[in-house]
């Protein structure tokens, strides 16, 4: 064989998804492959009021005319109308916002931007291209980012003289608003805002992101200043609307691209099932190696998609296994996620831009407008949770007039599962809805204390739509605000931004190190609600279908020991979850397709505690209980919003009281498993409990409540979805072809009742 | 569910937090003598501004009954002043520095924190006047700014005791937000902290202000002085109910702290002024820490004197510290001899750290080249 030759079998793309095609073990696999056609670019000529220099510069670089949609927001922007923007990945978003702002500061050097992005990685990318352009054009242009990087001698040069400050919105939130007589300069002067990624800002985060705005605006109001907010989305149903909620004005919709496309191939992909009796299927993240390696092999530049960290890590040694040196050049593939070092990542994403990355692994990290120039194939190894996310993945693979190709190969979860049997939830239909609930009381109350500190609050000003007097004279009585000649001064020690972080806790995991053979190493996490069932002392713990044995918990610092075994049995810990309504917002009949009431529908407030009490040993194959023990951790308390399904009185006459246990716990993890489709929410950020007979409604009862303290209204959204959640929880159960029940619709038979597909489809019928 | 219970409830959730950060109220009695027992007294009723925004007290004492010698005394002499880390042109007259202490509602910066007591103290014909605005209701914090940067705008520097990296910048921040104003003495300023670390650290430990006057002035605080940690919450208690008494122990902590501050002043001033003219301290530490402060200003004598007297003075630990400068003075004088013999010695007693013997062992090489140099070019004899 060849060493020298660093790709032996370099073949086009084209013959290489040929070779998929006729491959009939791969084709067995598909549930769809979709071509989709190149796409001509449309354009328009620069606006004539912009500044000569920008123009010249531009044609300089070979743009001879904008697309069209840059063009649009141009003039949306000059005309200070807030503007969003809705774009594709690599349609030239950076100019739709860069241009307006170096034009304003072109034509006034006392002019002020903020550029707000996610994350601290994109704020450099896009730092490095304004100076670019800025240089170019000669325009002076003091470019800064400010954030937890920024060192602190730097900081005051930026305060006063930076004419675009970079920052994300945690800093924004504690280093910027709360300090802002430091920033007079910006704040008198600042023009536009720019929101990038608008639709990261949903669930939780965007509902604390459109707080800090309202307190931004807050800030520029008291200093004079009324900036114009240009916000770019990837594409969701409500691009719109999103941007109203954190702008709270009218805002102009931008989102028919004008940016050419090349010729795409989406191949959806779907492991067999290879444990019938469990309904265990071909594990994803093996089937998308085998796809990757296939690509690379052939000198595809190939990016792949893991849905968590570890996945990622796992994922590059599979591959790096497949590439052995010396016959493959060492840097092949390679890993690329939070955690690791800003140069690492910098270095990467040279790589890829030059081409000599050829592979990489990433999480959702890279989805967002991180420039790494444009790859020929996308592998996403299990749905990323949401259609946006799954559109931005797809789309980091297409070339400008040239062929590419993205597959989505789906695990076991109903979500998955669901997403495969309909590629056209994907490719038919508008992706979902960012929503965010700035007005949830937690995160409202939060942000009024802050806003409280920043400047003091007239008696009759408004801060969101909750009656914000009533807020005010309530926390005056608490001492935290102190009311003097009709104003609410903070009256309190303490810095309130520090005590809140925008972010969910969702981080807040229970890690699993494994350290069979003296080794510490981390195989995986479980999020901490879930840890006393999966990970309590001495339980088994399966991963990649090894199984491995927890020896020691550190319930504190959230590390969870293991060590690998062989051994004829899983454990089965129960959970004992208890919720008390505090209060329902609202309830009603469901009228389903008989015309018959079988359910009713509530939402509201409550409290949710868990208790881990016992585990059981139950043999494999067979679920024999041969043992069982005690476990011994704290119970866990939260209080949210829940959503909730009971049972009408004449849903299931005459069925035995254990029928209705197995038919309530399957419809209730269907219910788990398609309701984050609808919500454009990550699975672990619902919570699932299932009651007989539920002290507050007295019937058969589902809650499905929110993990985030206080709730960002999924409870709201389900209550109002039931139709077509239960319409589709009917159609996803016929379409899955388990005999009786398996992790992909309801749940494993074994686990709940043999009858349970059975059961749940009578109930839904 | 009406907004009040939900908004309980949200409370409810932090409350465990809250009660972390919640202060005991202490409602110790008004009443009673300053410690100092040099006629620190807030006697007269507070003179209340018309808008009733905020009250100035205002107190008068002599300078030699407060142990000064030389601040209000002597003329401040420019240098000692840029020994205690002044900028710019430093004042002619105490007359132009303002002495000032603030009370505030927390001790993070950033606006939501306020100044709510501006203790100052300046030399007025020979007396030391003490005033203190106090913010009386925080609606009138406006005309309160107003009034303290008139106050202070009358002065070309100041002194602090910390105040470079607290009081300053939180009064800079009110002035900003009330008035879009600067603050002009923020850039000269005296702050106190760093030359009494300098000074007092090594012999102390800690260089709190309380520390000091306990150490430095021989006046250890009472017990009826104010925990700082309890300032701001009894300043809340007072602006709900008003009641005088509860703020008079912190207006008699600030008047404390503000005095304090021009004792130690004159303190500092009188060690630099003391170390000039050849009376430096026996105490090795602080003998060490001017002369590095007279070496650092070219300031050759005072400089060796002060090496010479640490070295002489010091245990083994601040001989080794103070050795490698003070052969260096001695070398500028041209007494490389004793230089070297120091130097021999320190390394043959097997004193001091590897990293300081390496440095010591090559400074002596070079005083020997020095040596052999010099004798090369001596006349023969």
């Amino acid at each position: 064989m060849r060493t020298d030759v660093r790709f032996p079998a370099r073949t086009s793309l084209e013959q290489i998804l040929d070779a998929f095609e006729r491959d009939p073990e791969f084709a067995s696999m598909v549930t769809r492959w979709k071509r989709l056609p190149a796409v001509a670019p449309r354009f328009a000529p620069f606006p004539i009021w912009l500044d000569e220099r920008i123009v010249r510069t531009l044609r300089a670089r070979g743009i001879d005319a904008l697309y069209s949609h840059q063009a649009q927001a141009l003039e949306s922007a000059h005309a200070r109308k807030h503007t969003v923007v809705v774009t594709p990945t690599a349609s030239g978003k950076t100019l739709c916002y860069a241009l307006p702002v170096l034009h304003e500061i072109a034509k006034d050097p006392s002019a002020r931007a903020l550029f707000i992005f996610p994350t601290k990685a994109l704020a450099q990318d896009q730092l490095a291209e304004l100076e670019r352009l800025s240089t170019e054009m000669s325009i002076e242009l003091k470019t800064h980012t400010y954030d937890g990087d920024t060192p602190p001698q730097a900081r005051a040069a930026i305060r006063s003289a930076g004419h675009v400050v970079i920052t994300n919105p945690d800093m924004l939130h504690t280093g910027i608003l709360p300090h802002h007589t430091k920033w007079v300069k910006l704040f008198e002067q600042l023009r536009y805002v720019v929101l990038d990624e608008l639709h990261t800002y949903r669930g939780v985060f965007g509902s604390n992101v459109a707080n800090v705005l309202r307190r931004l605006r807050r800030i520029c109001a008291f200093y004079g200043s009324h900036p114009t907010f240009i916000c770019t989305s990837a594409t969701i149903a409500n691009p719109e609307e999103l941007a109203h909620r954190h702008v709270e004005e009218d805002v102009v919709l931008i989102d028919e691209s004008g940016a050419p496309r090349g010729e795409k191939v989406l191949v959806f992909v779907r492991p067999p099932v290879v444990n019938a009796s469990l309904g265990i299927r071909r594990s994803a993240l093996l089937t998308g190696r085998d796809i990757a390696a296939t690509l690379l092999a052939s000198g595809v530049q190939t990016i792949c998609f893991a849905r968590t960290r570890v996945q990622t890590e796992l994922l590059v040694t599979y591959l790096r296994a497949r590439f052995p040196q010396p016959q493959w050049p060492p840097e092949l593939v390679r890993g690329y996620r939070g955690g690791y070092l800003p140069s690492e990542r910098r270095a990467i994403e040279r790589g890829l831009r030059d081409g000599s990355v050829r592979g990489v692994v990433s999480t959702n990290a890279l989805e967002l407008g991180i420039d790494i120039g444009a790859l020929q194939a996308a592998v996403l190894v299990g749905y990323p949770g949401t259609v946006a996310s799954t559109l931005q993945q797809m789309g980091r693979a297409g070339r400008r007039g040239e062929l590419s190709v993205a597959f989505l190969v789906a695990t076991s979860s109903p979500t998955d599962q669901y997403v495969i049997e309909h590629p056209d939830f994907v490719l038919g239909r508008p992706p979902e809805q960012g929503l965010v609930n700035p007005d949830n009381l937690h995160v409202l109350v939060g942000h009024l204390k802050c806003a409280a500190f920043e400047l003091p609050f007239d008696r009759t000003e408004r801060f969101g739509t909750e009656d914000t007097p009533g807020i005010l004279s309530y926390l005056d009585e608490q001492g935290i605000l102190h009311e003097a000649d009709g104003r609410y001064h903070w009256s309190d020690q303490a810095f309130p931004a520090e005590a809140m972080s925008l972010r969910t806790a969702s981080n807040d995991n229970v890690v699993i190190i494994d350290t069979t053979g003296g080794k510490a190493r981390v195989i995986g996490e479980v999020d901490r609600f879930a840890a006393p069932v999966l990970v309590h002392e001495q339980a088994i713990y399966l991963h990649e279908s090894r199984q491995f044995q927890v020896e020691r918990l550190d319930w504190e610092n959230g590390k969870a020991y293991v060590t690998e075994v062989k051994v004829d049995h899983y454990t089965d810990a129960g959970l004992s979850v208890r919720i008390r309504v505090l209060d329902s917002f609202a309830s009603d009949g469901v009228t389903t397709r008989g015309g018959r009431s079988r359910f009713e529908r509530a939402h509201g407030e409550v409290l949710v505690t868990a208790l881990a009490t016992v585990y059981k040993k139950l043999t494999m194959y067979t679920h024999e209980n041969v043992g069982w023990g005690k476990i011994t951790l704290p119970e866990q308390e939260l209080q949210t919003t829940s959503y909730w399904l009971s049972l009408a009185p004449d849903a299931a006459p005459g069925w035995p009281k254990e029928r209705i246990e197995v038919a309530l716990a399957g419809l209730g993890n269907l219910l788990h498993g398609l309701a984050p489709l609808f919500l454009m929410c990550d699975p672990h950020d619902l919570g699932l409990s299932v009651e007989v007979r539920s002290p507050h409604t007295q019937r058969p009862t589902i809650f499905l409540f929110d993990m985030t303290p206080g709730g960002v209204g999924f409870s709201e959204r389900l209550f109002r979805a039931t139709d077509a959640l239960l319409e589709r929880a009917r159609e996803h159960l016929a379409a899955c072809d388990c005999e009786s029940g398996c992790p992909s619709c309801v749940g494993p038979a074994y686990a709940i009742g043999h009858d349970v597909k059975s059961s749940v489809a009578d109930l839904l019928a | 569910m009406d907004l009040r219970d939900r908004l309980a409830r949200v409370a409810a959730a932090r409350a465990v937090l809250r009660e972390a950060e919640a202060h005991a109220q202490d409602h110790d009695a008004a009443a009673g003598d300053v410690a100092s027992g040099r006629g620190v007294a807030l006697g007269a009723p507070p003179s209340t501004s018309p808008a009733a925004a905020y009250s100035v007290h205002e107190e008068r004492f002599d300078v030699p009954a407060l142990g000064l010698e030389i601040v209000g005394i002597a003329d401040p002499d420019p240098l000692t002043l840029a020994h205690l880390g002044l900028r710019g042109e430093p004042p002619r007259r105490w007359e132009d520095i303002v002495f000032l202490d603030t009370e505030t509602t927390g001790l993070s910066s950033g606006t939501g924190t306020y100044v709510f007591l501006l203790g100052t103290a300046r030399i007025v014909d020979g007396e030391l006047v003490l005033r203190q605005h106090l913010l009386q209701h925080l609606g009138g914090e406006r005309a309160f700014v107003e009034a303290i940067h008139r106050e202070l705008g009358a002065f070309r520097a100041c002194a602090s005791y910390n105040g470079k990296a607290f009081d300053l910048p939180i009064l800079r921040t009110r002035i900003v937000l009330a008035l879009r104003g600067e603050l002009a003495v923020d850039e000269s300023h005296l702050d106190l902290l760093h030359p009494a670390r300098r000074l007092w650290r090594d012999r102390f430990g800690s260089t709190t202000l309380r520390q000091l006057e306990a150490s430095v002035l021989d006046e250890p605080r009472g017990n009826d002085d104010i925990a700082g940690s309890l300032i701001p919450d009894r300043y809340f208690h007072y602006l709900r109910t008003r009641d005088e008494r509860i703020i008079e122990p912190v207006m008699r902590h600030n008047a404390r702290d503000v005095i304090s501050l021009v004792r130690i002043t004159d303190r500092v001033a009188r060690a630099v002024m003391d170390a000039r003219r050849g009376r430096v301290p026996d105490h090795a530490p602080a003998a060490l820490a001017l002369a590095r402060i007279f070496e650092r200003h070219g300031e050759g004598d005072p400089a060796y004197w002060c090496y010479e007297s640490a070295y002489v003075e010091g245990d083994p630990t601040i001989r080794v510290r103070a050795s490698l400068p003070y052969a260096r003075a001695l070398e500028a004088r041209g007494d490389v001899d004793r230089a070297i013999a120091m130097l021999e010695t320190l390394l043959a007693l097997g004193r001091g750290p590897p990293s300081w013997r390496e440095q010591a062992e090559s400074r002596l090489r070079r005083l020997m080249k020095v040596r052999w140099r010099r004798r090369e070019l001596a006349p023969a004899s």
